[in-house]
């Protein structure tokens, strides 16, 4: 019986539940136990089949009186992410066919790229030899967003797929028969 | 687990709260009390029907109030009572209970039970 009461101290530590707590449950059992087996009364009438499952015992007996977070609920949280993914993934293909179609329907539209400055400097004032900008541009293929895009939105998908796949390995296996 | 164990034990997961809040309303009394006066209206404990996760529950909700005081030559112990709380849950159970009771004893009653052996 003793053993008993050790687990589900082992099991109360190891859950995170207040040392007092646990020693005033771990000494009510004790007492409880010890009295049980004075008068001839097995763990099991006492306890029914949680006599076999200490562990079980003790985190349902701290969960029920709610010194340690009650079980999450897993279920709710599997149904929730893959609504988040799907429109993670949907919004990452939206962008890669936009990309895609922009391409291939003719010249890039909008670019990104360098200018030079060649302001000459008024007299007297320090002006650097020059100066670098970025600014969009039309009708100039050399850093085109869509490109950059496309990009993006590839990279996004593989993301996507990465978190599919990891949350299908995250699933409980199917129930059997 | 056999059928009729478990039939029990589904049955008394319902009503254990109700059992355990009307005998610590006879007078109050710590764990293994309580399942002594259970035992002794022929409720055993079966299956998986533990009265300690249960007993925190009822404290958690605030339907049982709790003091340590000497037992019998023995070590200090937990005594349960129920709160005011407590007992209007009691009582509403209870009615709840006697409804459910009437209701599945119309539909049984009236079967002849015949054991051949």
């Amino acid at each position: 019986m003793s053993d008993f009461v050790e687990q589900c101290r082992r099991e109360w530590k190891r859950l995170g539940v207040p040392d007092q707590l646990a020693e005033e449950m771990a000494a009510d059992l004790a007492s409880d136990l010890g009295e049980a087996e004075a008068e001839g009364v097995s763990a099991e009438e006492l306890l029914g089949s949680s006599a076999f499952d200490p562990r079980s015992f003790a985190a349902s007996w701290a969960a029920e009186r709610g010194v340690i977070p009650a079980p999450p609920d897993r279920g709710r949280g599997r149904r929730r992410r893959p609504r988040v993914l799907v429109a993670f993934t949907v919004l990452a293909a939206l962008t890669l066919v936009v990309a895609a179609l922009l391409l291939l329907t003719g010249e890039p539209k909008v670019s990104l790229v360098t200018t030079k400055s060649h302001t000459p400097p008024a007299p007297g004032s320090f002006v650097p030899p020059t100066v670098q900008r970025q600014v969009l541009h039309t009708n100039n293929a050399s850093a085109p967003v869509e490109w950059i895009l496309l990009f993006l939105a590839t990279v996004a998908l593989g993301f996507a797929l990465w978190l599919w796949a990891n949350w299908s390995r995250s699933r409980p296996p199917a129930a059997t028969a | 687990m056999a059928p009729a164990t478990q039939r029990r034990t589904e049955l008394l997961r319902g009503v254990l709260d109700l059992c355990l809040l009307a005998v610590m309303d006879e007078g109050p009394a710590y764990g293994y009390e309580m399942t002594k006066r259970l035992r002794e209206r022929g409720l055993a404990i079966v299956g998986e029907g533990s009265i300690y996760p249960l007993l925190g529950r009822l404290e958690r909700d605030g339907l049982v109030e709790t003091y340590r005081a000497a037992s019998d030559g023995g070590p200090p112990r937990k005594y349960y009572r129920p709160s005011s709380a407590g007992r209007l849950a009691l009582a509403m159970g209870v009615s709840e209970w006697r409804a459910a009771r009437d209701a599945v004893d119309a539909v049984l009653a009236p079967v002849k039970v015949e054991v051949v052996v």
